[in-house]
């Protein structure tokens, strides 16, 4: 394998064009991959970040019943009587899942940078329950994705959100034998910057490290949640909570202490800022912080698989770099560089790092949504409601399917993240035979079609039409599929070419290939027959010779969609 | 087709196995598991073990309360504490239950729950996930393990899995053709991971299970692609031939457990409707011996009681999921009764650590260590190992608090791993030699769950809790027995209904035993 952080040199072929954005989003359009074949690794990923758009449009009401319907909500006051709370929490995550799937505008890594932080730094949306801190929360993961990591923490310390989902408001100095609560104290080193443990497995930090760190985090609260008449959501420090005893840190920590000033220093508003300045400037001076967050960055981005080799031979240097002071902004610990290097890097590109990783149910999903071009129906202002339920439908029946394979957006089941992501086997988790069954259960509906809303103008299908992929002269054959050479639809040697291409990660083998050709696509008969088939659909379309071709393009394309071949990206 | 048969279709061939784009119809509904449940194995061969995950830390001491120390208990957590009257007390009252779980009292009252008090292990670790790790391994603290103890097991037992022929070393090596664990739900768990995948399957609802999955491909390990790839192609297309293979024993199993009149079940409970699937496949006769169930949500750092103090401390999110478990497993065991089936079934409950034995500030409680565990089944014979933590009632005897105050964690009495050592021996037949090597070389002290008599682990006072296998001095409606190379000295009067000596009894002068007998 080829360790080297090194920028790839040579133009990206189609496979690999496919490979960075299957990683950078969640997946390609067969457009994305021919516009990013034959461009430089660095253009490439740099183009990715380039189209990041920081001001997407807000969330609108998607109640179609209501008669803000399609109106902005999130700056609105808050009013208990509408009891909107719950549909507002709810149509963040339509929100998001319609920017994910998005087929307008230029391909992003922003959606998939935000869900590892979002997943990195998990509050849920069920426990915070309340939709203006969500949105808060939530913009401020999105917009600091990339940008410097220190700043980021601090901003998730103080945000109110978090306050709430770990509990940093209820902590306060302890008072007749109740202790501080802690809650934030313990994740902020075990899961947002320290890392619970080396590589090697050693304790990065002690016990009483989480008693000190909590009794430095109290006096935080939150506000207005709730609260009617109020347009925001804040967070303040309250001085009579705080413990002002000196706190006092392990040798993991170098025996740092953190004392509590009697006046806020000059560039603090408050004594609880500063210490926790302090505690971050300790916690990023640990040596294992920048390999923690490089090693999770590397598992998502790349290969959950990390050996000794890519330790050393990739974590550390990226962590190096991470460490050091970017030329661009004079910081260090800045998210852009380290992405840059890494999702262009020879390393990167390496033929073992390709199809490494499983598809997670959003990129299985939304990725077959984007390749199979159902674009996310847009809100038309001249016919408002059913285009609301046409756009909140698609969202809503992506998200349960998320949900029922056991990635609910927004929702993590715990802490932790989701299981994928941490457990021993990583994306392996994604997998068992009950996920095997839902993943069927959602390809094969892609083949047999299903109306979003029925009964309304316009009705929007999500059906693969399969005449329409293979026949160039059909009205609604996509011309961005690209042709196998001297393509013939009358030649099922080049029907299941047409069909695989960039459908798989990986290449298929040559056994395979005829197995598909003559098992599943001629079920046994001469291959011959096919042509004859074609003539007859031709040149009669008859319901029964439409459904001879139909019925067997939809065989072949139901069973690869079945193949484990398609589960990994 | 049989699942071996169908297997040996599959390793034969590369890619998925299916023709005009579905492939259940592929599998007969007649099932060898019909004619399979007519052979009567052996009672141990049969024997079924159920784990139930708290998962997030369950707060032990509002779980199981002590009442012999109430105003002691109510200091450490006056914000949270469950008013004194309206604890279910059991045995003879020094210990009680929280309120909510009416279903466990009924089942300790009839001698089908144990309570197993402040389980741990050295060394106790606070993280959710590592402690998690811990239990499910049934590792050393300060062991990396990536095998879990029930999948140790199953492999140790069943010879070839995942490749047929599965033969089970217990019975002759018969073939085995139902899922060796089960997982109710989606996700699989570190306890039933074998050395090179799950032992388990998962499956979340029965009834549509092998529509969902047929048809898949399941192929095995040729025409792979290249590196990492190849092996995640390899390990889905086994997931998918599992997944097959075994759909049509436990549709059938499903269906034969379908009995009149249906077994009532709370509803809203998740692990009710776990339960209800685990008791319908048991009854159908799937030869199943290890069930992973779990429900979330213990992780309780505040708000754990309804505010508003005095008996709105009985109620809040702790209460409900005390609730939600307690009544689940009664209905459980009354289901299994039902069936004729009690005897072959045992389970417990278990959670990655104890909380704080004090609360915090704001009516939560934090990751703490030891707490008790739950055993369930009409197998067992103790109702109750070790005894209430000495919370400072007892001044005169060690504390069982650790820490300063504010931050007072419970001592270990029972290492959990006792637990799994008696259902290894006991429950599931193992020897000692292989329970100790299932247990990364560590042999533990019995906690006699399942033995008509407590016995003596070392040589000792018989008034030193430590001396005795059940964590306590025996009861007097208990059998004790001295282990040969014991010696176990009387210094003071005490009651037993029968002795067996196999040891050393010193009784000091003018000191009773009394034999209470039967």
């Amino acid at each position: 394998m080829n360790y080297s952080l090194n920028a790839y040199a040579q133009p990206l072929t189609v496979q690999q064009a496919a490979h960075l954005l299957r990683r950078a989003t969640f997946g390609p359009t067969q457009a994305n991959i021919a516009a990013y074949t034959g461009v430089s690794s660095t253009l490439a990923i740099q183009t990715l970040i380039d189209n990041i758009n920081y001001n997407p449009p807000p969330p609108v009401d998607l109640n179609d019943a209501k008669t803000t319907v399609g109106q902005e909500y999130v700056n609105s006051s808050y009013d208990s009587t509408l009891a909107r709370n719950f549909d507002f929490r709810f149509y963040y995550k339509y929100w998001w899942i319609n920017m994910m799937a998005t087929q307008s505008g230029n391909p992003s890594i922003i959606d998939k940078m935000t869900l590892f932080w979002q997943n990195h730094f998990v509050t849920t949306e069920a426990a915070v329950d309340e939709y203006r801190a969500i949105y808060k929360y939530f913009m401020k993961v999105r917009s600091r994705s990339l940008e410097n990591f220190k700043d980021f923490v601090r901003d998730i310390t103080y945000d109110p959100a978090m306050l709430k989902f770990l509990n940093g408001h209820d902590n306060q100095k302890g008072t007749g034998g109740a202790a501080s609560n802690e809650n934030y104290a313990r994740e902020l080193q075990e899961l947002f910057v320290v890392g619970a443990k080396d590589f090697a497995g050693n304790s990065n930090y002690t016990e009483n490290d989480v008693k000190a760190a909590a009794r430095v985090l109290t006096g935080w609260r939150y506000r207005n949640f709730y609260t009617n008449g109020t347009t925001f959501v804040e967070s303040y420090f309250t001085s009579t909570r705080h413990d002002t005893a000196s706190k006092v840190f392990s040798a993991s920590y170098q025996n740092k202490t953190i004392n509590t000033p009697t006046t806020a220093p000059v560039g603090y508003n408050n004594a609880g800022e500063f210490e926790i300045d302090e505690l971050l400037n300790m916690l990023f001076a640990h040596p294992e912080t920048a390999k923690f967050i490089c090693r999770k960055l590397y598992r998502f981005f790349v290969n959950p698989n990390v050996t000794q080799e890519i330790e050393d031979n990739v974590i550390i240097p990226l962590a190096n770099i991470f460490k050091s002071v970017d030329p661009t902004t004079g910081r260090t610990f800045e998210i852009k560089p380290i992405i840059h290097k890494l999702l262009s890097s020879e390393h990167f590109y390496d033929v073992g790092n390709i199809g490494a990783i499983i598809k997670s149910p959003a990129e299985f999903i939304v990725g077959a949504h984007r390749f199979f071009n159902f674009p996310v129906p847009i809100i038309d202002s001249a016919n408002l409601i059913n285009s609301v339920k046409n756009h909140r439908t698609y969202a809503q029946y992506i998200y349960d399917r998320m949900t029922e394979m056991q990635m609910a957006l927004l929702d993590q089941p715990t802490v932790f993240g989701y299981d994928a992501y941490f457990q021993t086997g990583y994306s392996r988790n994604w997998i068992n035979t009950s996920q095997i069954g839902l993943r069927n259960s959602f390809t094969d509906k892609l083949i047999s079609g299903r109306t979003l809303v029925s009964g309304i103008t316009p009705l929007v299908t999500i059906k693969i039409d399969m005449l329409a992929m293979v026949d160039l002269t059909n009205v609604n054959h996509n011309p961005s599929i690209p042709l196998p050479p001297n393509y013939d639809v009358t030649n099922c040697v080049h029907i299941v070419e047409l069909v695989t291409m960039n459908l798989f990660a990986t290449e298929l083998t040559a056994n395979q290939k005829t197995f598909l050709i003559d098992t599943i696509f001629m079920i046994n008969q001469p291959r011959t027959n096919w042509t004859t088939q074609w003539a007859s659909y031709k040149a009669n379309p008859t319901t029964t010779n439409i459904n001879t071709v139909k019925s067997k393009l939809e065989a072949l394309m139901k069973y690869l969609l079945r193949m484990a071949e398609y589960s990994i990206c | 087709m049989k699942r071996r048969d169908f297997l040996a279709a599959t390793s034969s061939f590369l890619v998925p196995v299916m023709v005009g784009g579905m492939g259940v119809k592929a599998f007969g509904a007649n099932s060898p598991l019909v004619q399979s449940l007519m052979k009567t194995d052996a009672l141990a061969k049969d024997r079924v073990l159920v784990i139930i995950y708290l998962n997030g830390g369950n707060d032990g001491l509002n779980t199981v309360i002590p009442l012999d120390q109430y105003s002691q208990y109510n200091t450490l957590r006056s914000n949270i504490a469950i008013p004194q009257a309206s604890v279910l007390p059991i045995g003879s009252g020094v210990t009680g239950l929280h309120p909510s779980m009416t279903g466990l009292k009924q089942l300790h009252d009839n001698g089908k729950l144990a309570v197993v008090h402040s389980v741990s292990y050295p060394t106790p670790n606070y993280s959710h996930y590592r402690a998690t790790d811990i239990w499910m391994t049934g590792s050393d603290a300060s062991v990396q393990a990536d095998t879990g103890w029930a999948g140790r097991y199953l492999e140790d037992r069943f010879l070839n899995y995942p490749t047929p022929p599965i033969t089970d070393r217990d019975a002759a090596n018969a073939t085995m053709e139902d899922p060796l664990a089960i997982q109710i739900g989606y996700l699989t768990s570190t306890t039933v991971l074998g050395s090179n995948q799950s032992m388990a399957v998962a499956i979340n609802d029965p009834a549509s299970y092998a529509t969902l999955v047929g048809g898949g491909s399941g192929g095995t390990t040729t025409d792979l692609p290249c590196c990492e790839a190849g092996d995640l192609v390899a390990f889905i297309r086994q997931q998918q031939a599992l997944a097959i293979g075994y759909s049509a024993e436990i549709t059938a199993a499903h269906n034969a457990g379908n009995i009149t009149p249906a077994p009532t079940y709370p509803t809203s409970n998740s692990i009710a409707d776990q339960l209800k699937i685990v008791a319908r496949l048991v009854g159908g006769g799937l030869k199943t011996k290890v069930y992973f169930l779990s429900i979330g949500g213990f992780d309780t750092h505040a708000g754990q009681v309804q505010s508003g103090g005095g008996t709105n401390n009985n109620l809040g999110g702790h209460a409900t999921l005390l609730g939600r478990v307690s009544a689940g497993i009664a209905a459980f065991q009354a289901d299994l009764q039902q069936r004729g089936i009690e005897d072959k079934v045992v389970g417990f409950t278990f959670s990655e650590f104890g909380r704080r034995a004090n609360s915090n500030s704001s009516a939560g409680t934090d990751h703490g260590v030891a707490a008790p565990m739950f055993v369930f089944g009409s197998s067992l014979k103790r109702q109750m190992v070790g005894r209430n933590p000495n919370i400072g009632g007892y001044s005169n005897l060690p504390t069982d608090l650790n820490g300063t105050t504010g931050n007072q964690d419970l001592k270990m009495q029972i290492d959990f791993r006792r637990i799994y050592w008696d259902i290894l021996i006991d429950w599931f037949g193992r020897s000692k030699t292989d329970a100790t090597s299932l247990l990364f070389n560590k042999s533990f002290d019995t906690v006699s769950l399942f033995t008509d008599e407590v016995c003596t682990i070392k040589t000792g006072s018989w008034h030193d809790e430590k001396t005795w296998s059940c964590g306590r001095v025996p009861f007097t409606t208990e059998n004790a027995r001295i282990c040969a190379g014991h010696t176990v000295t009387l210094s003071a009067n005490a009651t037993i209904k029968n002795l067996q000596n196999y040891g050393n009894l010193n009784v000091a002068a003018g000191v009773n035993l009394s034999i209470a007998g039967i």
